[in-house]
């Protein structure tokens, strides 16, 4: 009952603001009239904000652009061309080493001719590639010539006797040599 | 629809739709004087569309209500760019509800016109809809764009919430509220 009594206090409340409104509501025409003059009026042909943005947009696209042509990477054919061209000039200049190795002169090493553009455009992990190739050759070859540091204790003096055996045609005294040294009792 | 036949239409709703861009307008009369403009220029130019889904006082309320929150908007952002404070924006934002708030009030009036502001804007709209336009809830529902369950606890909610800031003002007042149309009321 008292929430009854409370919604029809509402109710004229909002009748009243009703009321209210209705009085000073503007006329139906001017309105209308306003908002048909307003549709018939040109439209600014140009607007400022559109035309920041569309600025802004053309420059990140070229900025992109031209970041895009410096970091491109070089085409496959190019780079393959470009490291057997470093491949051959290595393997020249280990041969040309080899050849010269005990003469005094040290040889005169002609670096390879790359053109500068050319070389900017090969990766860098190719270079890596070769660094470690490099070095596993290198790993490789101490490998080979390593001997072990006790290798000396293996061998005496008398290795030659133990290592040659008696001839059938040699005489007594020669035999005797190959017999251990007896202590004389 | 004729664009003749609508405006007759329009016309015939006029002043609710005035009473409804002012609610949405936070009662400011010149901001939903201009709101309502813009939705007549949006008919005109056939921006909004009447496609008979609903009735057309259901579409104009939501036509009304869509704008009146993108002209708040736009208000906005054009007062914060120039005046980097906000609050001074809130403020002046407030000196013009208070200027443009109308009519001589009663104290009753000015007490329920306040307690509605402090309506959250769901409650506020469910409850004009409602006790204003007279819609029913399922057309209040439509052109606040939600469910009729939503729409429904809205008007619950806003009602308890305006009846609580009215009792209160009763007894910081000294009005007797809610005991005029119900006596036995305790």
């Amino acid at each position: 009952m008292a929430s009854i009594g409370e919604e029809q206090e509402i109710r004229a409340l909002f009748s009243e603001l009703r009321l209210a409104d209705e009085q000073t509501a503007p006329g139906f025409n001017a309105v209308w009239h306003r908002a048909q003059a307003r549709s018939l009026k040109p439209r600014r042909a140009f607007n400022l904000s559109f035309a920041v943005a569309t600025g802004l947009l053309i420059c990140a696209l070229g900025t992109l652009a031209f970041w895009s042509m410096r970091s491109q990477p070089a085409s496959p054919a190019s780079a393959s061309a470009i490291m057997s061209a470093q491949a051959g000039s290595f393997a020249a200049r280990s041969e040309r080493s080899s050849n010269v190795a005990g003469t005094s002169a040290a040889p005169q090493y002609s670096r390879p001719v790359v053109k500068n553009r050319v070389r900017r455009l090969v990766p860098p992990r190719h270079d890596q590639e070769i660094a470690v190739n490099q070095q596993l050759t290198r790993e490789a070859k101490a490998i080979a010539s390593w001997q072990s540091p006790t290798s000396d204790l293996l061998s005496s003096p008398s290795d030659g006797l133990f290592k040659s055996l008696p001839q059938l045609n040699e005489n007594a005294n020669e035999l005797k040599s190959f017999l251990p040294n007896r202590e004389k009792r | 629809m004729q664009i003749a036949e609508l405006k007759a239409e329009l016309e015939r709703l006029h002043s609710a739709s005035f009473g409804w861009a002012l609610s949405c307008c936070r009662r400011d009369q010149t901001e939903a004087e201009e709101v309502l403009q813009t939705v007549y220029l949006k008919i005109l130019e056939g921006k909004a569309r009447f496609g008979g889904e609903s009735s057309l006082k259901t579409w104009l309320f939501a036509v009304i209500r869509k704008t009146a929150a993108t002209e708040y908007r736009r208000r906005l952002l054009r007062s914060l760019r120039l005046s980097g404070d906000p609050e001074e924006l809130v403020e002046r934002l407030a000196i013009g509800e208070s200027q443009s708030a109308g009519f001589e009030r009663s104290e009753l009036q000015g007490h329920f016109q306040e307690a509605m502001k402090s309506l959250p804007r769901r409650q506020r709209e469910a409850l004009h809809l409602v006790f204003y336009e007279d819609l029913s809830l399922r057309e209040a529902a439509d052109v606040m764009g939600v469910s009729i369950g939503s729409a429904r606890q809205h008007y619950e909610r806003g009602k308890k919430r305006l009846r609580e800031s009215l009792a209160t003002m009763e007894l910081g007042y000294g009005i007797n509220w809610g005991r005029a149309g119900n006596p036995s009321a305790v």
